[in-house]
């Protein structure tokens, strides 16, 4: 799957997703290019970027910062380090 | 499509680099970042058949990243090499070791690697392989969970704050705090690579652990300090 994404940096929120299949690679990058033009000159703080993974809950794992907030960060961070117990 | 000079590229890199963006550099640097798209498809098909792993992938950087590298580093346009991307997370050290073994003597023979682990960049660890297809570079990010952790903080930190806070700059507490788990972190992954000798395990398993329970303690008190801070949560 290809993910477009509407991102306010400075909010630390997604403004939009698109997905899109990996087919539509070529209407993903013309929908990416079309966000940005839109964009100029708008506002500052915001991110277009095109990312790619298996599936959305793939990218919540290796793109975390897109989708959760500081607090969910650094929360989920610890947790998993406090459990990360070696055999 | 015409395709455009490397020179046509490197005014366009300076031209983004002074701002303001302009309509027709856009259309242009969407030209350029989609000349990668071949190599990176081929980097992602590669991992994907010979390492089985399932990478998640920037097919192209955004044009933000872009402008803001452009304008810390004297860098050209053509000589950035993280314009297309993809990301593995591995759960510890050994299977990162691992993993860069498989990606150097199966998959990208030629690649060149850059280890973060050795050398961070202001307290980011991670290995980067480059590989370069049809004159077209595209970085493959290899991270452990601890490492991936400490870089996803630290760019939600820099989306609140700056980016200047990926670069040792910025607000000084969160710099502190991010020097402070990425050096833990390094301990921790030393620690780990020397398991498997049985005599030492015992011990190295304590460091490790007592290394664990301060990481989460200093995150945990970040999280305090996160909730007094209103609206950046």
């Amino acid at each position: 799957m290809i993910f477009l994404i509407h991102y306010n940096r400075s909010a630390g929120e997604i403004i939009k997703l698109k997905e899109f299949e990996e087919s539509q690679r070529v209407q993903a990058e013309d929908a990416r290019i079309k966000m940005e033009l839109d964009l100029i000159g708008k506002k500052d703080g915001d991110e277009v970027c095109l990312l790619e993974a298996g599936s959305i809950e793939a990218l919540k794992r290796t793109h975390r910062r897109y989708f959760e907030s500081l607090r969910m960060l650094t929360v989920s961070g610890s947790n998993t380090i406090a459990s990360a117990t070696k055999p | 499509m015409v395709q455009a000079s490397k020179t046509q590229i490197d005014r366009l890199g300076d031209r983004l680099r002074k701002g303001p963006v302009e309509r027709s550099d856009l259309l242009l640097l969407d030209g350029y970042r989609r000349s990668f798209g071949p190599a990176y498809e081929s980097v992602v098909q590669t991992i994907r058949d010979e390492l089985e792993l399932e990478p998640s992938g920037r097919p192209a950087k955004s044009t933000n990243s872009l402008v803001e590298k452009l304008k810390r580093e004297s860098i050209r346009l053509t000589q950035v090499q993280d314009i297309a991307g993809c990301r593995v997370v591995v759960p510890d050290i050994l299977e990162q070791n691992r993993v860069v073994g498989l990606l150097l003597s199966g998959a990208f023979p030629e690649a060149c690697v850059v280890d973060r682990r050795e050398k961070p960049s202001y307290g980011y660890r991670a290995v980067h392989v480059i590989v370069e297809i049809s004159g077209k570079p595209v970085e493959i990010q290899v991270r452990t969970t601890f490492q991936h952790i400490w870089a996803e903080i630290s760019e939600k930190y820099a989306d609140l704050y700056g980016s200047d806070i990926k670069y040792g700059r910025g607000p000084q507490e969160i710099r502190r705090i991010l020097e402070e788990v990425s050096a833990l972190i390094g301990k921790y992954e030393d620690l780990e690579e020397g398991l498997g000798q049985e005599a030492e395990s015992v011990k190295l398993r304590d460091k490790m652990n007592k290394i664990r329970k301060d990481l989460a303690e200093i995150l945990d008190e970040e999280i305090s300090r996160v909730d007094n801070i209103r609206g950046k949560g």
